[in-house]
């Protein structure tokens, strides 16, 4: 009877698996497939990217589609989590039999994800992952970083911050991959730049950290003139917070990349403190081209909202994916990641290209400093200084060294 | 679990589902082969939380943590070191043994709740080292593409070895249960007082029930990095511990497969449902509240006593 | 990594007090907890979710409100008392049938609560960061030593003894209070006597979710409002009951005075290594006192 009962219970088990699997596939659509975070803080960056990803998207097939076909997506919530974002990527190329995947924000999952589609000969375009060791040393042919990297944000920052008065810098950050890299390459660069800086100390926190306060009194008993902060994501918005609470803003300039950005100065409104040095890729007043005029405009339209970096990273995502298929000429893994390499695309902020030389998109920086707005509910970016992308990226021999060790 | 004959009955229903677990590459697709290998690994991670949980009685709050060293032994035994890939399998479970043992000393005077939370902590600060030491675990970013034996390294493969290994464990773990050791355990666990009473050294039996279930999470932890073929620091975090404790109680904590059942609904309801909504976590908890109203004996100790109204009820409802 | 550069008596103060402030949102949240643990025995792992449940609500009546200090105000009101109605429901509607199982059963069950109000806080408020403004009364800091405090901590510090001389005298000086403390100890003589424990329950029950809607609230206006908020609470208030002794209200707020405090001083001592200060104090504490500190109830 037991027995009986177990194989039954297996039976069944197998059964309903077969039964999601018995999805017919119309061999006519491209099929995408995304995974990304879609639960917990990070989903304010995520759900961004699809909806940018979608409104591309549906442009494209209005149009007619790529190569006479339509392009559908999926998307599978990896809940921040390295295991369900293998899972789900393998349950995409394997079951789904998707031709592409799209992802993550996890740098964890983001690696895994890429190992997995060297493996399988899928092309991976990274949208919101920022470390640089994607496109860097574990860089290979079927990998694309869409988002500028941590080597990036450093190289840019430091250009900019070279420039001020500054010499005693205190650096503080989230306890975490992405805290560590962004104050890394800020530092170091920042060190060949202007070599008189003295580092006065470091502060780290955990990651998700509430209460910023403790953090910032003990980094002005050390009073340094200026303050690399290196706090990703969630952890930019209530620091903002504690900085104006404590003060903070008025008594040490501080330098933390993201802080001008909209999905950190719109949940703050006008609490956000004025004066924070912050760098972003994008603003949807800045640059103020038509292009990037009339995208804001299709965003708010379809959404209710402005877009974010994010909203443009899903944009241009798309945009990659339809022109390479087109100069592929076919819809075939191998001959993508070729012609996307080192493919060029107009977007709402100018041209963007991937670099051949290591599958990394270049992107602008921009500077800028927080400000009160007449007409605006939160704080914009003013006196913003373009730092162009091509004095960011990592030198190709940067790229081969990192890849041989 | 008592007389002979359902020994038999287990083992041969063990046997049954070998076979079929043989046969299974030839019928499924890839993502099935390693959807399987997936539940198998969860599966046994999961039995061998419930060897201290359900069977010893010990409330076992951070059992990822043995798992996740075992992985990491492994990944870093082939990613850091000229030795060869077995030596990491067997180093894997062995660590994660020794660290077992490590924390129990420390743990199993404390009873229950303090236990839990004691052990709580302590991996906690293993889970700290792994998540901070960049230069030796990588950090949060963990390892990935960690170049695996030629034999594991296909789904099926991996699949094969997982199986494999998965069934010599149970098949292990299940004679140590009905070993004069197991029933000394159980009823260590149904009365430590009088145990202790009668001459039994309790803490000592705690502390080899540990190693057995630090041992068996390790042999998890190397199976895992099979079929995945990474290692990352959520491995060992307290989320994973409380999923695969809820797996044991979901699947029926007092039956010696039914945490293998509950790691499979729970793999299942994510993969799933996961294809459907973002929100299969919902799915999941309305799941749970009704299983717990009405199979509050976990799914598996549900059926067997349906299919079976022994007397094994009435002692169960003793305790 | 320079070690202790700046380790003098003023940020020492400065450091304490921003400690002792952090203590209180742990004091309140972890002694709701402590009191669902020690009096009804569930180890309930949505009281970080019903934490972020008050924090969402009192962002929705403070917005509802005007966002000024009015909002504020009445949020702080409203939004635990919401939490304490949603928990009477639960506990009423569901919970009470399950006081006679196995506590990790209810383990579970709680568990499932929480991941069901995990998604249902996504459903209702999206993925979007929140932020909740002090009142303008609140906001800004004052100058402690030369270094800045800010307000909202100092109103922090004016509160946590408040709730914690209300709870005193609820468990201590009601008769409902020393009801549900023998209730604790045990539970069939408190039947025995005629009294309707399942009610003495729900009382005990709805006043623990009460103080954790109360922390989220009142954290609100420090942080960012977002989903993933219980995450990192729920394991710290654990530990704090715990070490403090379970059911044992001044356990917990000495339980969150050795967590806000090594927090916090650990990062001016250590900051590399603050992260795991707090597990090294649990502990060092329960390899000396295995119950607690303080007396545990059970």
């Amino acid at each position: 009877m037991k027995k009986l009962s177990w194989v039954v219970l297996c039976a069944v088990l197998i059964a309903g698996l077969a039964m999601t699997g018995t999805y017919v596939q119309a061999a006519d659509p491209i099929k995408i497939g995304i995974v990304d975070s879609y639960s917990g803080p990070p989903s304010t960056y995520t759900n961004d990217v699809r909806d940018g990803f979608k409104l591309a998207v549906d442009k494209i097939n209005a149009k007619g589609g790529v190569l006479g076909r339509q392009i559908t997506f999926i998307t599978r919530d990896d809940k921040f989590k390295v295991d369900l974002g293998l899972s789900a990527a393998k349950e995409l190329i394997m079951r789904e039999k998707v031709d592409l995947l799209v992802g993550t924000i996890n740098s964890a999952v983001a690696l895994a994800v890429s190992d997995l589609a060297k493996k399988e000969k899928i092309p991976f375009l990274v949208t919101y992952s920022k470390s640089a060791n994607i496109t860097g040393a574990k860089g290979h042919p079927y990998v694309f970083s869409m988002n500028e990297n941590t080597e990036m944000v450093g190289k840019g920052a430091a250009a900019a911050l070279a420039k001020l008065p500054y010499v005693n810098y205190w650096i503080a950050g989230d306890d975490y991959e992405y805290g560590h890299a962004i104050a890394e390459g800020v530092w170091s660069n920042l060190k060949k730049l202007k070599p008189d800086v003295k580092l006065l100390g470091e502060s780290w926190w955990k990651v998700g950290e509430p209460d910023f306060t403790p953090y910032i009194t003990s980094i002005l008993a050390a009073k340094p003139d200026a303050v690399i902060v290196a706090t990703g994501g969630a952890g930019c918005v209530p620091f903002l917070k504690a900085a104006k609470a404590t003060g903070f803003n008025e008594r040490v300039p501080f330098f933390m990349h993201t802080a001008t950005e909209l999905s950190t100065l719109r949940p703050l409104g006008q609490e956000a403190p004025e004066g924070v040095m912050g760098t972003a890729n994008y603003y949807f007043y800045y640059p103020d081209t038509p292009e990037n005029k009339a995208f804001a405009e299709e965003f708010k339209k379809a959404y209710g909202r402005q877009p974010s970096f994010g909203s443009v990273i899903g944009w241009f995502t798309a945009d990659f994916i339809a022109k390479a298929y087109e100069k592929a000429g076919k819809v075939d893994p191998e001959k993508f990641a070729q012609a996307l390499s080192g493919l060029t695309i107009d977007s709402p902020i100018g041209k963007l290209t991937v670099r051949a030389v290591d599958n990394q998109v270049v992107l602008p920086l921009f500077m800028g400093k927080t400000k009160k707005a007449p007409d605006s509910d939160f704080l914009i970016a003013t006196d913003i200084v373009t730092i162009p992308g091509e004095q960011t990226m990592p030198s190709a021999e940067d790229i081969k060294k990192a890849r041989e060790k | 679990m008592s007389d002979n004959s359902t020994h038999w009955k287990w083992i041969a229903a063990a046997l049954g589902s070998i076979v079929l677990f043989f046969c299974l590459p030839f019928v499924l697709s890839r993502f099935y082969i390693y959807f399987a290998a997936l539940i198998l690994v969860t599966g046994l991670l999961a039995t061998s939380l419930n060897m201290v949980l359900g069977f010893g009685g010990m409330y076992q709050f951070h059992h990822a943590v043995f798992y996740g060293i075992g992985a990491y032994t492994l990944a870093l035994t082939i990613t850091k070191t000229n030795l060869p890939p077995i030596v990491g399998y067997l180093l894997g479970p062995v660590v994660a043994s020794v660290l077992a043992v490590l924390m129990g000393l420390v743990c199993v005077r404390l009873s229950k709740l303090y236990f839990g939370m004691l052990q709580l902590s302590l991996g906690s600060l293993v889970w700290a080292l792994v998540f901070r030491w960049y230069s030796f675990t990588g950090g949060d970013d963990g390892i990935h593409g960690i170049p695996l034996p030629s034999i594991v390294s296909s789904i099926t493969g991996s699949y094969y070895v997982t199986a494999i290994v998965t069934g010599l464990a149970l098949l292990v773990m299940f004679m140590i249960i009905n070993s004069p050791f197991g029933r000394i355990f159980q009823a260590i666990r149904d009365n430590p007082e009088r145990s202790e009473g009668i001459g039994v050294n309790v803490t000592r039996h705690q502390l080899v029930g540990q190693a057995i279930a630090g041992f068996f999470a390790g042999v998890a932890g190397v199976l895992f990095v099979t079929v995945e073929g990474s290692v990352f620091p959520d491995l060992l975090f307290w989320t994973l511990s409380l999923e695969i404790l809820i797996m044991c109680l979901l699947g029926g904590w007092f039956t010696f497969l039914g945490p293998m059942l509950g790691a499979a609904i729970m793999v299942t309801l994510r993969t799933v449902v996961g294809v459907y909504t973002e929100y299969w976590t919902l799915v999941l908890a309305i799941v749970l509240m009704f299983l717990i109203f009405f199979l509050p004996q976990g799914v598996l100790g549900y059926i067997i006593e349906t299919v079976r109204p022994h007397p094994a009820r009435g002692q169960r409802e003793e305790r | 990594m320079e070690f202790a550069t700046n380790l003098t008596f003023s940020a020492f103060c400065q450091q304490f007090l921003v400690g002792l402030s952090r203590t209180t949102i742990l004091f309140i949240v972890s002694s709701g907890l402590s009191l669902v643990l020690g009096v009804l025995r569930i180890p309930n792992v949505a009281h970080g979710s019903l934490y972020m449940l008050g924090a969402f609500l009192a962002y929705s009546i403070a917005t509802a409100f005007g966002g000024g200090s009015t909002g504020f105000w009445l949020a702080l009101v409203l939004a635990p008392l919401c939490v304490a109605l949603i928990s009477l429901v639960v506990e009423r509607g569901l919970f009470c049938r399950l006081y006679d199982r196995e506590h990790l059963m209810l383990l579970l069950f709680t568990f499932a609560f929480m991941l069901l109000a995990r998604d249902l806080v996504k459903l209702a408020w999206g993925s979007d960061y929140r932020s909740l403004s002090a009142p303008s009364m609140l906001q800004g800091s004052f100058s402690v030593l030369g270094m800045p405090f800010p307000r909202y901590n100092l109103f922090l510090l004016i509160i946590g003894p408040l709730v914690a001389l209300g709870l005193w005298f609820l468990t201590n000086k009601t008769k409902i209070g020393k009801i549900s403390r023998a209730a604790a100890v045990d539970r069939e003589m408190v039947a025995a006597v005629g009294i309707n424990v399942s009610w003495v329950f729900a009382f005990v029950f709805v006043i623990g979710c009460f103080l954790a809607g109360l922390g989220g609230a009142l954290v609100a206006p420090t942080q960012n409002i977002t989903q993933g908020m219980d995450h990192s609470l729920i394991m710290e208030a654990f530990l704090i009951v715990i070490i403090g002794g379970l059911g044992n209200m001044w356990g917990a707020l000495l339980g969150a005075l050795i967590f806000g405090l090594t927090d916090s001083l650990g990062i001016l001592v250590w900051p590399q290594f603050a992260i795991v200060f707090p597990y090294v104090a649990v502990v060092i504490v329960l390899i000396f006192r295995p119950k607690g500190l303080l007396k545990a109830t059970w």
